[in-house]
């Protein structure tokens, strides 16, 4: 018997009103993601890909259509259950890294699990997934300014691990990296892909779509290629 | 993915959002410090004008309670006296007096005196004084002595507190008078009257000199027989209106007062109603003036934190997407103006109860009144306006904030 996916999304379309028309940036799109998978969407800019990516971590809502988590569709939940949604059951990984300036490397990890629980960490969680991603118990402390862009993504990878997600949502996450940085971050990725995370990634890189053991090719918001 | 339940406390405390709200004051210094100044300055006029007109009242009354049980009753119609044409209070109207207090009450005290303004000698210095003549029996239900002992017969008399000091007046000491043929009567200090204060409603001993009838009229003359004024205590003060209201009628013939009245009676328990109303209201007043300095601080703060949450747009975005609610998004930018509204509100309230006593003591020489609830309620009245105004004015901030769209959010520089 199959299992029900992590992510479906049934015709799902989203337009954005413009002054100069109506964009289609998703154009009636039906895409599944399965626990485990490693899925790369892959496209130009301005392809949808990035539109995609936020109707699948409930970021945005589709014009048209129904996008259902572990089954259940996501318009019949409210912004609360969304939001708990995307705080336990999600980890992202942006392009810029996105981590919170006035917090330190260890309270921008800590801070989805005091979301979730209420209260300070008292265990060595925190300080045990910043050490895996390679992080010194100094830089811990260090706010991101102080930080390279591949620690900050490497933070950025161990917070969005933080609330032991079902999956994790990769927009560009070596967009801004060197290259032996990028090698070191996809290879962190795929790591954690062998340990049983679900992984999905938008990326308009070849070399790091390789990475996945499956490719979306969307373009002007529709997948071509699956 | 059910809602989760959660406590009161769980739900209005985060510590973490806590934190990240003070880390941004704290970020902006300066700006914080600005808009902190608005609710000092805000919470400081409310205060102050608050502990000030309070304390003023406190004060007041205490001066003013202890001389507010009297009535007294001075004479304006003619009375034509052997072919002279005088003024006064004649046995007859003292009798009139007496009956129309008696049907009202029968706790009182009444005390006819005579009263007159006389140049007073002591030693090579000259002073105006108000000398008053009162039998014997009546001078103590009248004044308390702060020391030595009641003036008997025509040449011993004693001086208010006031008087005393500022003359150098001790028990002993002498003071020289005229008689109105010019006739010198040194006179003997034997008691020193406690002061009834600069806002007594009643008989003010402060400056006065007092002696007996015999003394008064041996000085200025009987007058055939008629006193200046009669004061009435009553042992229960809100019987006073009561007993104005019966003397009116039996001597003026009316209840309300009139220009063809016979006598005129200042009823000092209605004066300090009216005084308290005139304070009350000036406290109002004041106040309301004072509320507009915080309006303008209310401004200030929500265009502060109208900047706060452009300026933190994208943090919002990036909270919200990893799962923070809009509550704690709310929470975080109304921590930020309760922060401020508490801090500014707290430093307003103790710089005006550093003025206040300062203040109080220049304008009326105490400032005891400070330590009274009366005047002390403003300390938490202040604080919590102060706090109130500042949530209030972080309240659409903080609802802008909450209800951006993540993904808009995230993509702001």
């Amino acid at each position: 018997m199959d299992s029900i996916p992590v992510v479906e999304l049934h015709d799902v379309s989203k337009i954005y009103s413009m002054p100069a028309g109506d964009v289609h940036a998703l154009n009636h799109v039906n895409f599944s993601i399965q626990k485990g998978e490693f899925v790369a969407i892959m496209g130009p800019s301005g392809s949808g890909k990035s539109t995609l990516m936020n109707m699948i971590g409930c970021l945005d809502v589709p014009t048209s259509g129904i996008i259902k988590i572990d089954g259940k569709s996501t318009s019949d939940m409210t912004d609360d259950e969304l939001t708990i949604h995307r705080r336990d059951n999600i980890g992202f990984i942006f392009q810029k890294y996105n981590l919170i300036s006035l917090l330190t490397a260890y309270e921008n990890v800590e801070y989805p699990l005091i979301l979730k629980y209420g209260h300070h960490d008292t265990t060595t969680r925190t300080a045990d997934l910043l050490r895996m991603v390679g992080l010194t118990d100094a830089q811990m402390q260090h706010t991101p300014y102080e930080l390279s862009g591949g620690q900050q993504q490497r933070v950025s990878i161990a917070r969005a691990l933080a609330n032991d997600p079902k999956f994790l949502l990769c927009d560009e996450p070596t967009g801004n990296l060197d290259s032996k940085m990028s090698t070191q971050i996809m290879e962190l990725l795929k790591d954690l892909h062998s340990k049983g995370r679900t992984i999905v990634m938008v990326t308009h890189n070849p070399v790091t779509a390789e990475y996945a053991d499956h490719i979306v090719i969307i373009r002007d918001g529709v997948i071509v290629d699956e | 993915m059910s809602k989760e339940s959660k406590t009161l406390w769980q739900k209005i405390y985060s510590p973490m959002v806590l934190s990240l709200a003070t880390r941004n004051l704290k970020l902006n210094k300066f700006r914080t410090i600005l808009s902190m100044i608005g609710i000092v300055i805000g919470v400081f006029a409310i205060c102050a004008m608050g502990m000030i007109g309070a304390g003023f009242t406190e004060e007041m009354n205490s001066m003013i309670s202890d001389t507010a049980d009297t009535l007294t009753i001075s004479p304006i119609g003619e009375k034509i006296i052997d072919g002279t044409t005088t003024t006064g209070l004649s046995e007859k109207d003292l009798r009139d007096i007496e009956s129309a207090v008696k049907s009202v009450t029968n706790g009182f005290d009444m005390i006819p005196m005579y009263s007159s303004t006389k140049y007073i000698y002591i030693g090579d210095e000259t002073t105006m004084a108000t000398i008053s003549g009162m039998d014997d029996n009546d001078i103590n239900k009248l004044v308390t002595l702060t020391e030595g002992t009641l003036p008997r017969g025509s040449t011993n008399v004693i001086v208010g507190e006031t008087f005393a000091e500022d003359n150098d007046l001790r028990i002993g000491s002498r003071i020289t008078l005229l008689t109105s043929t010019g006739q010198e009567v040194t006179c003997r200090v034997v008691g020193i009257m406690e002061n009834t204060g600069m806002f007594s409603l009643g008989f003010s001993t402060d400056t006065a000199v007092v002696g007996s009838i015999e003394w008064y009229t041996a000085l200025v003359g009987d007058n055939h027989g008629l006193y200046d004024n009669v004061i009435v205590r009553a042992y229960d003060p809100t019987e006073l209106s009561a007993i104005d209201a019966a003397i009116e009628k039996k001597m003026n013939g009316k209840e309300d007062k009139d220009s063809d009245d016979t006598v005129y009676i200042l009823n000092s328990y209605e004066v300090m109603k009216v005084f308290d109303d005139i304070m009350s209201m000036s406290a109002i007043f004041t106040t309301i003036i004072s509320g507009i300095s915080l309006l303008v601080a209310a401004v200030a703060i929500t265009n502060v934190m109208l900047m706060s949450v452009k300026e933190r747009t994208r943090e919002v975005g990036i909270l919200r997407s990893i799962g923070t609610f809009r509550s704690q998004i709310m929470q975080m930018f109304l921590y930020e103006a309760g922060l401020i509204g508490l801090i500014g509100s707290i430093i307003g309230t103790a710089l005006a109860l550093i003025a206040c006593p300062v203040f109080l003591y220049g304008m009326i020489g105490s400032a005891e009144a400070m330590l009274t609830v009366s005047v002390l309620i403003y300390v938490p009245i202040g604080i919590v306006i102060g706090l109130i105004v500042c949530l209030i004015s972080g309240l659409y901030p903080a609802w802008k904030a909450a209800n951006l769209n993540p993904v808009e959010a995230m993509s702001t520089d």
